[in-house]
């Protein structure tokens, strides 16, 4: 019962709703939402982030051609280190 | 430890030699609130040295007696991956606090108990678990038998309500007693699979014989080893040589072979199935799994039929209420800059500067500003589906269908923020890690209808289609957005697949929106709306007002603008779309609004945008304008777009990107012309 592991095996298989992650583990959603923690301090994840300050950084701020929005949800993705056999 | 970069130097503010209590845990788990509770107001906040990872140290005051109360920085395990974990774990291994107090969130103790595992397993014996926000805790119908779980834990446990103060008096009556050696403990450490536990014994003997025993738990150094943690690798290393230290190596890869992967994380599954066993022996009454009210609406809004409905329909309403409560203001407005019109002519003698003004100014800056009523209409919107969390759930919908399209699902992060400025989203999908995933998601970016866009589309659909007006510009959003997918599939044939690293979307409770933050977020957006209209439009509206008085005045056939629109009118008309749509259509390429700009001093309108409705709406048929529109929407990216293409991608797909789209803009501008004018 490698719950880690699972967990990152359903990750890879595609599942990107964390609370169908948790119905597949039959663990909590808080569970999954803890144990996505726990690897991501191992590194086996990382939370992506989209373009933070891309609205700060624009190059074009002084004629800004627009107005910007930003996603404030999480996204965390497998990091390349993945299951493979370090040598 | 003399194993990393980072070191920790407590002496420095601890002159009078005071006993050190470091608290550790989670991050958000109450350790602030402890620390201040703890301490009061004699807090002194630092960086621990050499980086700028904040350290707050202050003084705890009991009985008489001070103690020196370190607060460490706040992680899930005790890895080497960060340097907040490098910081919290060089200062417990190196002996520095006499004791620590391991801070646990109660309402998700599984994940806090895994630090607490780790912290034990490095040998560490004077620890207190502060068993917090045991209120939530018990709100979810979990109890704890705090007896049995000290017992098990081999530490004291002291049941803590950081927010009320409860259990506090407790906690720092367990800190003192240990300082002053009147608890013993015998703290529980993980137990491994018996491959791993053999390999732990073999290193933690070849460990045996060198310095480190006296500085180190073996133990622990062994278990870091298997992980293959670099820090420790190294000091090893410098102890026991490159020849034993080969062997172990050696011994190391034959585990994962036998495991077939990495032993850091077979480590990591068996110390959270070890902790998952206690657990069980202390926690009561789990609170059920009961499926709350969140999850049922989450079960229908990530549904993959019932959530693309919810989330085709939140998409309606949104424009209806932008429609609803906007256009009444923008009359309004819309009024003003008429009135302000009339009323400043008769106070400019010269002709030229009038008409500048007049005509030009007031005309075409002012029929896009009146629009801003409905720009943050929008923005007050986006924020709103935000802040209750419903964006995540709508990604979560959409990723599914962005994948069945070729697309990797997390490019729907960028092409939401596309609905406010294309420019940042041209700029996120920087994060997505595929070059080509990258390439794909920047080259349909431009097709998601901007909220410059949003102003014609609305405009259009205003002045032709009052009744449907909402109908007609969710559709048009909808055919951009169907037609950026139906690209993305076409892309992705002609460049190479690559991989997307899988990943998972975080679902936040959702939460009532608080109105201040949704204003002052939606204003700060429009904001950049308004000084664009002082700057790129203005900019614009006088160089059209110019091209279209000079050298003779519209009308005529002979301005600069009319024989432009004139030249590419023979390939306009293909789409029904007459000079003036063509001239338009140039300026729309600095910014989109121009388009409305150029219109209004084309026209010569003095009125507003009430005004110009009402001409457009003589000498263009529906159909036209819905072409129009769709065409404005699509054609070309406005130059600063193109620009953000350039600097992400190179001339090439910035080139690429204005063929693509302009080639695309002809054909479906074509094609709705002709099919609508068969169909109507
Ligand atoms: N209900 C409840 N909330 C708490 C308790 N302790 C802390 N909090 C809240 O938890 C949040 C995080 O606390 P903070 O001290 O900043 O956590 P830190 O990140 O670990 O420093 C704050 O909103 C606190 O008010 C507790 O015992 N019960």
């Amino acid at each position: 019962m490698a719950k880690l592991d699972n967990l990152l095996e359903l990750i890879r298989s595609g599942i990107t709703n964390p609370k169908e992650l948790a119905e597949k583990l039959g663990v909590s959603y808080e569970e999954v939402e803890g144990m996505i923690k726990i690897l991501e301090s191992m590194g086996y994840v990382e939370e992506i982030k989209f373009g933070e300050n891309a609205c700060n950084k624009c190059p074009l701020k002084s004629i800004c051609p627009g107005s910007c929005i930003m996603f404030k949800g999480k996204i965390y993705q497998l990091k390349k280190k993945d299951f493979a056999l370090k040598r | 430890m003399g194993c990393c970069d980072v070191k920790n130097d407590p002496k420095i503010s601890n002159k009078k030699g005071l006993k050190i209590v470091a608290l550790a845990g989670n991050p958000n788990v109450g350790k602030t609130t402890i620390f201040n509770a703890l301490t009061g107001l004699r807090q002194h906040v630092g960086n621990w040295p050499g980086v700028t990872v904040e350290k707050k140290e202050g003084i705890m005051k009991y009985k008489g007696r001070e103690f020196l109360v370190v607060d460490l920085p706040g992680t899930y395990s005790l890895t080497a991956h960060s340097i907040d974990e490098l910081i919290a774990r060089n200062f417990i291994l190196d002996g520095n606090a006499d004791v620590v107090v391991d801070i646990a969130d109660s309402s998700c103790l599984m994940r806090n108990l895994f630090l607490t595992m780790e912290i034990l397993e490095m040998g560490v014996k004077n620890v207190v678990i502060a068993l917090n926000k045991i209120d939530l805790a018990k709100k979810k119908g979990v109890k704890f038998d705090i007896r049995k779980m000290e017992k098990v834990l081999g530490v004291p446990v002291i049941p803590t309500n950081a927010k009320s103060g409860e259990g506090l008096d407790e906690l720092k009556k367990a800190i003192v007693a240990m300082i002053d050696g009147k608890i013993t403990t015998n703290p529980v450490i993980p137990v491994y699979e018996e491959p791993i536990e053999r390999e732990i014994e073999h290193i933690s003997k070849l460990l045996t014989g060198t310095v480190l025993i006296e500085r180190y738990n073996l133990r622990w150094l062994a278990i870091k080893l298997l992980e293959r943690d670099e820090e420790v690798i190294k000091l090893v290393l410098n102890h026991l040589g490159h020849g034993k230290m080969d062997e172990i190596l050696q011994h190391i890869s034959e585990l994962e072979q036998y495991y077939k992967r990495s032993l850091d994380i077979v480590i990591a599954n068996q110390k959270y199935e070890f902790i998952d066993n206690l657990i069980h022996q202390f926690v009561i009454h789990q609170g059920e799994f009961k499926e709350t009210l969140n999850d049922q609406v989450d079960r229908i809004l990530t549904h993959p039929v019932y959530g693309f409905l919810s989330l085709a329909a939140v998409f309606y309403a949104l424009f209806k209420f932008v429609f609803t409560f906007g256009t009444p203001m923008q009359e309004h407005l819309d009024a003003l800059f008429s009135n302000l019109g009339e009323a400043i002519a008769p106070y400019i003698a010269n002709e030229m500067v009038r008409g500048l003004v007049v005509d030009g100014i007031i005309g075409g800056v002012g029929a896009v500003l009146s629009f801003f009523p409905l720009v943050f209409l929008l923005f007050i919107g986006m924020a709103i589906l935000e802040d209750t969390g419903y964006m995540a759930r709508a990604a979560v919908v959409m990723e599914r269908v962005m994948r069945k399209f070729g697309l990797p699902g997390k490019s729907f992060i960028p092409m939401v923020l596309a609905f406010g400025c294309n420019v940042p989203a041209v700029m996120a999908t920087r994060a997505l890690d595929d070059e080509r995933d990258r390439i794909i998601t920047m080259l349909i970016n431009p097709l998601v209808p901007c909220s410059a866009r949003m102003v014609v589309i609305t405009f259009l659909a205003g002045a032709f289609f009052q009744e449907h007006k909402a109908l007609i510009a969710v559709g048009i959003y909808m055919i951009s957005i169907l037609l950026a997918l139906l690209s993305a599939l076409l892309i992705g044939k002609f460049i190479i697949k690559g991989e997307e690293s899988p990943f998972v979307i975080e679902l936040p409770d959702y939460l009532i929106p608080s109105w201040k933050t949704v204003i002052i977020h939606s204003w700060e957006r429009s904001k950049e709306f308004l000084r664009k209209a002082g700057t790129v439009i203005l900019f614009g509206a006088i160089l059209i007002w110019y091209l279209s008085n000079y050298p003779v005045p519209v009308g005529s056939g002979l301005s600069y603008a009319e024989k432009l629109g004139k030249a590419l009118e023979p390939f306009s008309m293909l789409m029904g779309l007459d000079w003036k749509a063509a001239v338009s259509l140039i300026f729309g390429i600095i910014a989109k609004e121009n388009v409305i700009a150029t219109y209004g001093i084309l026209y010569g309108v003095e009125e507003g945008e009430q005004a110009l409705a009402i001409l457009m709406r003589n000498a263009m048929t529906p159909l036209q304008a819905f072409t129009l529109a769709l065409v404005t929407t699509l054609y070309l990216p406005c130059i600063a777009t193109i620009g953000a293409i350039r600097a992400e991608g190179g001339n090439k797909w910035a080139l690429v990107a204005v063929v693509y789209n302009l080639a695309l803009a002809s054909i479906i501008g074509i094609l709705v012309y002709h099919l609508g004018f068969f169909l109507l």
